[in-house]
């Protein structure tokens, strides 16, 4: 239809007759497209010819190397970590180096192999396409939309009902697969569990018998007033399987200075023992763990949005876009003078959601600080 | 009278029991003296082995360093080491570690107050710092760096783990350090030596916490050192560090460098056709 009309389509004795040179023009010349000029870049066998042969075929045979190199180097090359103290430390560092140099000159030199192959051999061409201005004639897009809609017909969608309705359905259960994982969230009720939800609860809750949680550090050990120097910050985690890893329940121990002035928020007195408070490593902002902490400030930064909370304030936020203070965990000593969890927060721990401080209390202390 | 009759035959014997007896005095009198010895050589023995501070008190090491106090530190620290008001703390208790970190990382004498002390070229000499922390640790005790080696290179990864629990949310994951609040900074521990670092976990200088040995040992202690040597040793795998601030800036260098590469050679590809 955007051929060119004015051509003659020869017969099939003269096609037989024809060259490849010659067919290749005329399938050009069918599609509208004439070939001005058209040909051997050199003279089959010139120097200048065989000179870009090689050339290209420089190109190849460097990123066979480097490929062979990369391969011999992943397989081969000793890749084991070696410390800065060990002699084989260059041994060790030179592996990534090495295996991204060699593939990366493999893809460039085979990349570059192409692009000479086709400016140095592949033929000459200059190329003049016949294009109609505006939009197609009218006869090409009455034809075109007829057979479009032709073959509907000719299939019987309209007749066939099962067919519409079982598509129908499949798209339908693909859109709302696609939307499950959205959802999926709002299937569950968070709330069933009501003052034992887990967004409530964490592990330093005592045990059903009432057996109150130690706090250990990170490889199990407990931890004594003692060990502790003024001034200091360890990051505690409750002794129960899990603990260290669940998401709710690392929390930072501090030993203040004896002559610090703390202030306590409403219904929490008597949640320190001595100069130690313990509040929740989670930031309230979006959760991330709060450590950076200033010991003469009494500062804990948050890294990830630069939230500030007041260890002397009560862990009040005092910079950045968290709105509420970190959560204090009341602590005391057990019978052998380790430190235990008295119970648990008296307040969600992490970032906020709706129901934060609406739900009904499960102690009977105030949820939110006046201060 | 038999006595005097004996003199001529029984001199030497007579000398001879005198001398018996004479010899039981004196050993007796010897008996005594190396007991008494051994009992002073103990009592002056015993105390050094159990507190290795009165064993080190050097009266004239202490009163150098109280010479070096009363130039180089007096006028912020007072002159009983009880501080001075607005200019700096009282040095009661901090002990030789944070002595030690503090003058030999030049942060001390420091040049003037502000938001944080910075680390320079120590103004102390070397003989100065150990004088002054005899003085200091002669005044109120305090912790104190040990001596020996402080690294134990087999225990790398663990010490990894301890840092990045305890140090690396202000120091950094490479120890590059990072802001903290309002000026203030959690320095880079690039030039910290093995000594430096022990004394800085155990005096909490500045805003740092205190890592005190109950908290992290002696073995935990050793463990973070080595990491952070070794970390500092380690010849990056890419050939360049890019500042060892991770993914931001190694991103954005490929994004540049790398989608800039290629544009470059789209644009020389295509001037060629």
């Amino acid at each position: 239809m955007s051929g060119n009309p004015n051509l003659q389509v020869p017969e099939a004795d003269e096609l037989k007759r024809m060259s490849k040179e010659e067919l290749a023009h005329l399938g050009m010349a069918l599609d509208g497209v004439e070939l001005v000029e058209y040909g051997e870049r050199y003279i089959p066998g010139s120097p200048a010819d065989k000179r870009a042969e090689r050339h290209v075929a420089m190109w190849f045979l460097l990123a066979a190397l480097f490929g062979l190199i990369f391969i011999i180097v992943f397989i081969f090359w000793p890749a084991e970590y070696e410390p800065a103290y060990s002699d084989r430390q260059w041994v060790y560092a030179l592996y990534t180096p090495l295996i991204g140099l060699t593939l990366g000159a493999t893809i460039l030199l085979f990349g570059l192999g192409v692009v000479s192959l086709a400016k140095k051999i592949m033929p000459h061409e200059v190329a003049i396409q016949q294009r109609h201005v505006g939009m197609s004639d009218e006869v090409d897009r009455k034809t075109l939309a007829a057979q479009v809609l032709d073959t509907g017909d000719k299939a019987g969608i309209k007749r066939r009902g099962v067919l519409t309705g079982s598509l129908l359905a499949a798209g339908g259960a693909l859109g709302v697969a696609a939307l499950v994982p959205v959802l999926g969230g709002l299937i569950k009720n968070p709330w069933a569990e009501r003052a034992d939800s887990p967004l409530w609860v964490t592990p330093w809750a005592p045990a059903p018998d009432g057996t109150k949680v130690r706090m250990v550090q990170i490889d199990g050990t407990p931890i004594k007033p003692a060990d502790i120097t003024a001034g200091s910050m360890v990051t505690v985690f409750p002794a129960v399987p899990g603990g260290a890893m669940a998401a709710d329940a690392a929390v930072m121990l501090f030993r203040l200075r004896s002559d610090s002035v703390v202030r306590i928020r409403d219904g929490q007195q008597g949640f320190q023992f001595g100069d130690f408070y313990a509040f929740s490593k989670i930031c309230t902002h979006v959760g991330c763990p709060v450590s950076l902490y200033e010991q003469q400030t009494g500062r804990v930064l948050c890294p990830c949005h630069q939230s500030q909370f007041n260890v002397y304030e009560g862990a009040f936020p005092v910079f950045g876009p968290a709105t509420r203070p970190l959560p204090q965990l009341p602590i005391e000593l057990d019978s052998e003078g380790y430190f235990v969890a008295t119970k648990d927060f008296v307040e969600a721990v992490g970032p906020g959601f709706w129901e934060n401080g609406k739900f009904p209390a499960w102690y009977s202390e105030p949820k939110e600080a006046s201060g | 009278m038999s006595s005097h009759d004996t003199p001529p035959t029984s001199g030497p014997a007579r000398r001879r029991r005198r001398s018996k007896a004479m010899r039981r005095i004196t050993g007796g009198l010897a008996l005594l003296f190396v007991l008494t010895a051994l009992g002073v050589a103990y009592s002056a023995l015993r105390p050094a082995g159990e507190t290795a501070v009165a064993a080190n008190v050097d009266a004239a090491q202490v009163a150098a360093g109280r010479q070096v106090y009363e130039t180089a530190c007096i006028t912020c620290h007072g002159s009983n080491l009880q501080g001075v008001q607005g200019r700096g703390p009282s040095l009661v208790g901090v002990g030789e570690a944070a002595v030690y970190f503090q003058v030999s990382s030049g942060r001390m004498p420091a040049d003037a107050n502000g938001a944080q002390i910075q680390r320079k070229e120590p103004l102390i000499k070397p003989e100065d710092i150990d004088s002054l922390s005899a003085y200091i640790q002669a005044n109120g005790g305090g912790p104190e760096i040990p001596d020996g080696n402080l690294r134990n290179d087999a225990e790398i990864s663990r010490g990894g783990e301890l840092y990045r629990l305890n140090c690396a949310s202000c120091h950094n994951f490479t120890g590059q350090g990072g802001a903290l609040s309002q000026g203030k900074y959690a320095p880079a521990l690039t030039e910290a030596t093995d000594r430096q670092i022990w004394g800085a976990m155990l005096s909490g200088p500045q805003n740092m916490p205190k890592f005190g040995d109950g908290q992290l040992t002696s073995e935990e202690k050793q463990a973070i050192v080595s990491f952070i040597q070794n970390n500092k040793a380690t010849i990056d795998p890419g050939g360049y560090s890019a500042g060892g601030f991770g993914p931001a800036p190694e991103g954005l260098i490929a994004f540049l460098v790398g989608m800039g590469a290629i544009v470059a050679a789209t644009l020389w590809m295509g001037s060629r056709a």
